[in-house]
């Protein structure tokens, strides 16, 4: 008989114990793996969509921190900061630069407040810098009272090529010029209108949320960044779609340290949980254990018992906590998104990996090893006849 | 005959709060192979603390125990287990069997901690010789106490002990199932394995050789 065999004995002695104590794993397990997959998921969507789809290298913003300047381009709500649009010729004219997209975001939440959209004034350049952003329906924008929609802005308003959508809030009725094919980002929710009707709506005429800029080599970045720097003025900022995507991921911290925080509680509970049953099971099968060391079981032999008793009930329930933390992982996206406050993607922000189940999965394990350390020494230290003496 | 367990002048105080109780006083007992002892004696009188200091579970406040001319106090745990592992076997009045192993796991129980290899043929055999081949996948919750009993002698053999110590092994059983066990014991000890018995059992005391009369410590007949 191997030690395991009378490990996984021991413990279908007391199943619904057993049971509890590994469900309380279970669910620390699966909390982290959800967490983990949320922040890796959230990570990669604000990274593929601002770095890697957009085709956009870098930003004029105004306010020297990009985090300030995620604001603007994530939020979408009229930033008090802008740029001057004189910036835009500055740009044009900078050696290295591809193409520069000046544009105006601002946000309209409907007057029944249940749903807000995201209107981006752009200019024709934005076919230059942003390589996915196709019109897939329909064509530009026709006049000033045109828009093109995202594909699915136009899927939820049921909008065709040549419809009349009116905001009741703006008063005012625009003509659908066209429908952009779907590019999983953004995009996909927004309206776009052209640059000057976007800031007569807000009243910032010659005034932007900021430029995007699209280098001609990617490799000329910090040159290019050095020598934009020299053309504009001091209380403007450069800065790259990477610092722009941690910016963003900076708003995310607080979200982040609270489901960390749900984690490290998850973990608090299990762990109390696992040590007071370990210590149950020592206490109740003392006379047991003692009669062990009678037949020859050293102070190591019953170290290994109890540590090996531990980790099977961890493993089982870290086995099905990364399991339960798969299946849960989407719903979980969901529920997220809907709480996101700033930028939130427009793809799935739930990357479940074998990395984070392998990392749950160890998390689970050490908790095991760690909480058997004290029940593995009490029952190591039994003096068999003391007990059996006493009991 | 060879001395296996030799017990010089062993004296074992244990203390109660303020108190200091001598359990045993000065005892001197040679168990040599293939001995029939009975320990007899009042409750409180030291019979159990005796046989556990023999069976090297507990150590002498004074005195010398010796295994085959070896001090025993001179080795630490380690050695204590090996001695128990590979000298001793060892019966209570409580049989200790782990209810969620089927008997013959019970039986072959000491051999995880000796790293020896379970021979399932060595183990039906212990079984047929304790009459319960028949009961070899049962649970212990399915046998009778006289059944389980009889388990835990054969556990105590698996190892191929030169003693058996059995502390009231008939304690628990009524008197055909306390009669098989005795004459197990005879069985046993015909093949040269010592058998040492706590008991207060006055008709099994009678059916061995050597009987030693503990009071209040002492060795006093």
């Amino acid at each position: 008989m191997k030690l395991a065999k009378l490990a996984f004995n021991n413990i279908r002695r007391t199943p619904m114990r057993a049971g509890l104590t590994a469900a309380s794993v279970l669910i620390a397990a699966a909390t982290l793996s959800v967490v983990l997959a949320l922040d890796r998921g959230y990570a990669r969507a604000v990274k593929s969509e601002l770095v890697d789809k957009t085709g956009v290298h870098l930003y004029i913003t105004k306010e020297n921190c990009p985090i300030e300047a995620a604001s603007v381009v994530a939020q979408g709500g009229l930033s008090p900061l802008y740029v001057e649009e004189s910036l835009v010729a500055v740009a044009q004219s900078t050696e290295g630069i591809a193409a520069a997209l000046p544009f105006q975001l601002f946000a309209e939440t409907t007057s029944d407040g249940t749903r807000t959209d995201i209107l981006m004034g752009v200019t024709e350049a934005i076919r230059e810098v942003r390589p996915d952003w196709v019109i897939e329906k329909g064509g530009w924008f026709e006049d000033g009272d045109s828009v093109i929609l995202g594909a699915q802005i136009a899927q939820i308003e049921l909008a065709k090529v040549g419809d009349k959508l009116y905001s009741e809030k703006l008063d005012k009725e625009f003509k659908v010029a066209g429908i952009l094919r779907k590019n999983y980002s953004q995009d996909d929710g927004m309206i776009f209108l052209p640059l000057d009707t976007a800031q007569r709506l807000v009243k910032r005429e010659g005034r932007l949320s900021a430029i995007a800029i699209k280098l001609a080599d990617v490799g000329a970045m910090q040159e290019v960044t050095t020598r934009l720097r020299g053309s504009i003025a001091q209380d403007y900022s450069v800065i790259g779609a990477k610092e722009l995507s941690e910016g963003i991921l900076g708003f995310f911290a607080a979200t982040r340290m609270i489901m960390f925080v749900m984690v490290g509680v998850a973990f608090g509970v299990s762990i109390f949980g696992i040590v007071n049953t370990m210590l149950m099971v020592v206490m109740e099968r003392r006379r047991e254990i003692a009669y062990l060391k009678c037949v020859g079981a050293r102070r190591e032999d019953v170290l290994r018992l109890i540590t090996l008793e531990t980790l099977i009930i961890c493993l089982a329930g870290g086995v099905g906590g990364i399991l339960a933390g798969a299946a849960v992982t989407p719903a979980a996206g969901s529920l997220l998104r809907g709480t996101l406050v700033g930028y939130v993607p427009a793809g799935s922000i739930a990357a479940p990996s074998a990395g984070i189940a392998l990392l749950s999965l160890s998390v689970a394990v050490a908790a095991g090893v760690l909480c058997a350390l004290y029940p593995a020494w009490k029952a190591a230290s039994i003096v068999p006849m003391e007990v059996l003496r006493n009991e | 005959m060879n001395s296996l367990i030799a017990l010089e002048n062993v004296s074992k105080l244990y203390r109660r709060g303020s108190e200091e109780v001598h359990a045993l006083d000065g005892v001197t007992l040679d168990i040599a192979e293939g001995d029939l002892i009975a320990i007899c004696g009042p409750s409180g009188s030291g019979k159990t603390t005796l046989l556990n200091i023999a069976g090297c579970m507990d150590h002498a406040s004074k005195g010398l125990v010796r295994i085959r001319g070896e001090e025993v106090e001179r080795g630490g745990e380690r050695r204590l287990a090996e001695i128990r592992q590979s000298l001793i076997g060892f019966v209570f009045q409580q049989f200790f069997l782990i209810p969620t192993l089927t008997v013959e796991e019970n039986v072959e129980l000491p051999l995880l901690f000796s790293h020896r290899k379970a021979e399932r043929a060595r183990t039906a055999e212990l079984l047929e010789s304790v009459g319960l081949g028949h009961r070899r996948r049962h649970r212990p919750g399915q046998l009778s106490g006289g059944e389980m009993q009889r388990v835990a002698v054969a556990r105590s053999l698996i190892n191929e002990p030169k003693v058996i110590l059995a502390d009231e092994p008939t304690g628990n059983l009524d008197s055909r199932n306390s009669k098989a066990v005795v004459e197990l014991f005879e069985a046993l000890n015909s093949k040269g394995i010592a058998i040492v018995l706590v008991t207060h059992n006055a008709d099994l005391a009678a059916r061995c050789r050597k009987v030693v009369h503990l009071e209040d410590g002492k060795v006093v007949g």
